[in-house]
């Protein structure tokens, strides 16, 4: 019996630690990369955003806090910090209630086939980039756009309306842009959830607005909560709907950042400190998001 | 019996009517996108008189489109290639290893999916000019590698995660070699995470803008930055062509997705 557990036994423990100096080399790539090129990169928009100048650029630079006391001090910027929120928050609400009826069908269907076809249907504009995307929300709202043309045709009225170049159509856009990321959010969660409950509970007289409103719903709340962080920590880090729907005349935190490295002016600093606010509530969302999957997964978040 | 099951209730039907109407909404401006890439007028006009491919030959024939999109294709091919390789070991090493720290490593390489990929373009753009190395072509590739990386990961986890390691066993005790035994049974078995992870990666940076924002050349855009740029003064329907030109890739992308693991593991996710 000895010789027979030292044969197997040493032989495998022995293959381990080899194993672990292998994983080691195994992940030594994207450590190196990761490092250099995304680690590091950021520590440096941190470190930017707080000194005088270029620290590489022959002069000498000291530490200061003026890009944040201009961001705090002004009051232009905090208005931009409102609108990409504001923003953010109304993209979050469309997108859950028509994130959600989608996730409930697509969880809920039996038919393989119109499962896949639903799901593809909701996927495809995900594979498409953001570029188009806005290009056909502008085809579709601007003043001569097709919604403009119907409604003049339909004589329901002789103006265009304005559904382009403002919050509105920057809205439409954006959520047709996040609105799978959401349903992917639910599907998951609402799938997970028995449906013999909701019938357990119509059978015991609940309608079945009641069994959905008191059952399926608030199980999937965590889903809900998880799809909103996603949806909000994307749109408030848009950049091409805000510009081209906003016709230039919104200005969100990440057009903000853009225009402080091109054009005319070319403020390294005062773009590292609006990057470290958009990155420190994206952070943020991240961590709540996370800590919402990982309690529904069972400490699996990194899946 | 019979007549209850044949009727479908009306608050089901009226369900079912509420989820077309919104992929209605999700699909429309895509349709709307491919019948104005074959409207001869240079105009929005709807409905649209007449077929012509003149947008396809304009979009084609632009010196502009074409070097942007010869560009993006190999910026896209080349982000393959680097985030199979590097993301594969990673996922390999996440999974396998009771490496220190692996959940950390693992919350590292996936974090770009979740961080603004504005944010990374900035990072990078301000490491270039502190570096004084100006705006190189493998300063673009490196962006985009680790913008997809997380992709290849995750989907190669997702497989990993459901491998049955008696098979590596079983090879090892009939003799094989470590290196053998990863070409001829690990990769076999990892292969449609990897595909699958790849592929996001191809449609990733394909269509990547704001991280290339901040690092192309001005003159040697991506075609996302040109069709961009294109948008901000021009409205033809040139746009709409180079648009349907994407979009026959990405449909011809999600089919092989399809082809290779089915979309619907992706749900699970």
């Amino acid at each position: 019996m000895t010789t027979l557990s030292t044969a197997v036994i040493a032989p495998a423990r022995r293959r381990r630690r080899g194993r672990h100096r292998l994983e080691g080399l195994l992940i030594a790539p994207a450590l190196l990369l990761f490092g250099g090129f995304f680690v590091l990169p950021l520590a440096v928009v941190l470190l930017t955003s707080l000194l005088t100048g270029n620290p590489m650029g022959g002069r000498a630079v000291g530490f200061t806090l003026r890009h944040y006391e201009r961001l705090v001090g002004d009051d232009y910027y905090l208005e931009v910090l409102v609108t990409t929120l504001r923003l953010g928050l109304w993209t979050t609400v469309a997108a859950l209630l028509i994130g959600y009826p989608l996730a409930h069908q697509l969880a809920r269907l039996r038919t393989p086939l119109w499962r896949t076809l639903l799901l593809m249907a909701v996927l495809s504009p995900m594979l498409i980039g953001i570029v188009v995307r806005t290009y056909a929300w502008m085809t579709l709202l601007s003043n001569q756009g097709i919604v403009n043309n119907m409604l003049q045709a339909l004589g329901l009225t002789d103006k265009p309306v304005g559904l382009m170049y403002n919050e509105f159509g920057t809205v439409v856009a954006l959520v047709h842009i996040y609105v799978p990321f959401m349903v992917l959010t639910l599907t998951g969660v609402i799938g997970r959830i028995d449906p013999r409950l909701e019938e357990a509970a119509r059978s015991l007289g609940a309608s079945k607005l009641r069994g959905f409103l008191e059952v399926t719903l608030p199980l999937s709340l965590p889903g809900i909560v998880a799809g909103c962080l996603l949806v909000f920590a994307l749109a408030i880090s848009a950049y091409v709907t805000p510009i081209l729907m906003g016709g230039f005349e919104i200005i969100t935190l990440p057009i903000l950042i853009y225009q402080q490295i091109s054009g005319t002016s070319f403020n390294l600093g005062f773009a590292g400190a609006l990057a470290m606010v958009l990155l420190v509530v994206s952070l943020l969302l991240v961590a709540l998001y996370s800590r919402v999957m990982a309690g529904m997964a069972g400490g699996r978040a990194w899946r | 019996m019979t007549t209850r099951r044949r009727r479908t209730p009306w608050d089901v039907v009226a369900w079912r009517a509420l989820n077309g109407c919104l992929v209605g909404f999700l699909l429309l401006p895509i349709l709307v996108v491919l019948l104005f890439s074959i409207n001869p007028a240079p105009f929005i006009q709807f409905p649209p008189h007449g077929v012509s491919l003149r947008w396809f030959a304009k979009f084609f024939g632009s010196r502009d489109f074409m070097a942007a999109f010869g560009l993006s294709a190999e910026l896209a091919c080349l982000t393959v290639v680097g985030s199979i390789v590097i993301g594969t070991l990673a996922a390999l090493a996440l999974v396998r290893g009771r490496l220190p720290g692996a959940g950390f490593l693992a919350a590292l390489f996936l974090s770009p999916l979740m961080l603004p990929a504005i944010l990374t373009g900035l990072a990078l753009f301000q490491l270039y000019v502190l570096l004084d190395v100006g705006r190189p072509f493998w300063g673009l590739l490196v962006g985009h590698v680790v913008i997809a990386i997380p992709y290849v990961i995750r989907t190669t986890v997702a497989v990993l995660t459901n491998f049955d390691r008696s098979l590596e066993e079983a090879a090892r005790n009939l003799g094989a070699s470590e290196l053998v035994t990863f070409r001829e049974v690990t990769l076999p078995l990892i292969r449609p995470g990897v595909i699958a992870g790849g592929i996001f990666a191809f449609v990733i940076s394909f269509d990547q803008f704001p991280l290339s924002l901040f690092l192309v050349n001005p003159g040697q855009e991506t075609l996302p930055i040109t069709m961009f740029n294109y948008l901000k003064y021009d409205f033809d329907p040139t746009i709409a062509a180079a648009s349907t030109v994407s979009i026959a890739l990405s449909i011809a992308v999600v089919l092989l997705l399809e082809r290779t693991i089915g979309l619907q593991d992706y749900v699970k996710l």
